[in-house]
């Protein structure tokens, strides 16, 4: 049994130098083959790599949540441009976050294989809120949850047993867990403010809260 | 005759603002009556039919979601053109540059979309989308990736071809210069620089390619590819 593959292991290894060295009469090469790297510096193990892709799948579900409450907001009957402005900016950074993961794991020597599958594209859950108050609520409840996954990330790379990713802990808690905390104190800050006004002065206070968010004075 | 004319226009003017004015009828309805909620439901921003005959608006709908995962495939094209391996980082530039721009036109498809008085589905598919096309693949060398970028750029041109016709001739009920002229300014005329440059693009890997019997090929990508870095 053991022989026979053998065998025609060594017959697939002829036919397809055969069919390498006969290449060009069999049609024009486009493209330069592949080369052999030795791969001693790829030191990121199987679970923190399947992580790292999960979070950025998240991060980019993330994106095209806040561009639907962009969207919202952008209606005419609603008429809030400081939130939409507000979301669809989150959106854009949500994508940013995405690519910087990305460009790490390009970096450590990942995504030679299996890049397609990385990103699937499908549409958000939400469409509509009830008010600026309760987006906002939903902006903190999805940064938490992103916030939450990091850490899921950090711990998937530094317990493993054969390799504690100690570069890549580093980054995921000096950048991004930073820009989660202070992105989430924002968030829940302009949260407290608006549900304030809101208890007394619901429409004007909106209003008032929406073009803050325009960076206009009135 | 000019005072004939003259009454005549005034007559025209009144009729139109009476046919016109549904929001003022709207509010002077509701603000007379003893509830206190106002529903004014044609006090919003659709004019002109939007929404009500033919599909542009659907397709432009549709036409924000296609840029949508464009721009997420062009992102992972150049993700793929910057790994250790395949290494080419001007590959890599020319499909950040697209996948930026059609990011930026998503956001800017969803605000006229919002603009026109409609809501946007980001579930909503063009009628002129086949199903099969649905896979886009990333690990393709040099010359395939170029060939999708073209194929997938003219795709995004006639799709904007075709909500223009949709917009202006197509339909006897539809007529909406506004949308016209929005894909003009802001996609047609971009969208034929791009195609020209990637066409261009593989009319000289083409020439490299078959050159010398292809003995140039392995050099000519890797000064190409450096060509790009400074040109993106």
């Amino acid at each position: 049994m053991f022989s026979i593959t053998k065998k025609m292991k060594a017959v697939i290894f002829v036919v397809a130098t055969l069919l390498a060295v006969c290449a060009p009469t069999f049609g024009k090469q486009c493209n330069v083959s592949p080369v052999n790297i030795p791969k001693q510096w790829i030191t990121m193990q199987q679970s923190c790599r399947s992580s790292m892709r999960r979070q950025i799948q998240m991060e980019v579900a993330a994106s095209l949540q806040y561009l639907a409450m962009g969207a919202h907001f952008s209606r005419d009957g609603i008429n809030r441009p400081g939130f939409a402005k507000l979301f669809f900016d989150a959106g854009s950074e949500e994508r940013e976050h995405a690519m910087k993961l990305i460009d790490y794991l390009l970096m450590r020597g990942e995504l030679d294989t299996d890049v397609t599958s990385l990103i699937q594209i499908r549409p958000p859950e939400r469409k509509s809120w009830e008010s600026g108050v309760d987006a906002l609520e939903h902006a903190l409840k999805l940064e938490s949850e992103v916030t939450k996954s990091i850490r899921s990330v950090i711990i998937a790379c530094e317990s493993d047993p054969k390799f504690n990713d100690y570069h890549l802990v580093d980054y995921l808690t000096g950048e991004f867990l930073e820009e989660q905390y202070k992105g989430q104190r924002d968030l829940a800050g302009k949260a407290s403010t608006l549900k304030k006004m809101m208890d007394r002065h619901s429409s004007l206070g909106e209003f008032l809260f929406d073009k803050k968010l325009l960076g206009m004075d009135i | 005759m000019t005072m004939f004319g003259f009454a005549l226009a005034c007559i025209l003017a009144v009729s139109g603002a009476f046919a016109a004015d549904t929001c003022y009828q709207d509010v002077s309805m509701d603000c007379g009556q003893a509830s206190n909620s106002l529903a004014l439901p044609r006090c919003n921003a659709v004019y002109g039919n939007y929404g009500r005959h033919g599909n542009v608006a659907t397709e432009l709908q549709a036409y924000a979601n296609l840029h949508l995962e464009r721009s997420y495939e062009y992102l992972l094209s150049a993700s793929y053109y910057n790994n250790y391996q395949t290494n080419r980082l001007g590959f890599s530039k020319l499909f950040r540059k697209l996948s930026d721009d059609a990011w930026e036109k998503t956001i800017d498809l969803i605000k006229h979309v919002t603009k026109r008085g409609d809501m946007m589905d980001f579930s909503r598919r063009s009628t002129q989308e086949e199903k099969s096309e649905k896979n886009y693949t990333v690990e393709l060398h040099e010359l395939e990736s170029l060939a999708k970028a073209l194929d997938t750029q003219k795709e995004l041109a006639e799709r904007a071809f075709y909500i223009h016709r949709e917009a202006t001739r197509n339909s006897p009920q539809m007529h909406d210069p506004e949308i016209a002229q929005y894909l003009e300014e802001e996609f047609v005329e971009k969208q034929a620089d791009t195609i020209r440059n990637l066409a261009g693009h593989t009319a000289d890997l083409k020439k490299f390619i078959v050159a010398n019997n292809g003995q140039d090929l392995s050099l000519a990508l890797y000064l190409f590819d450096e060509y790009l870095q400074k040109i993106v």
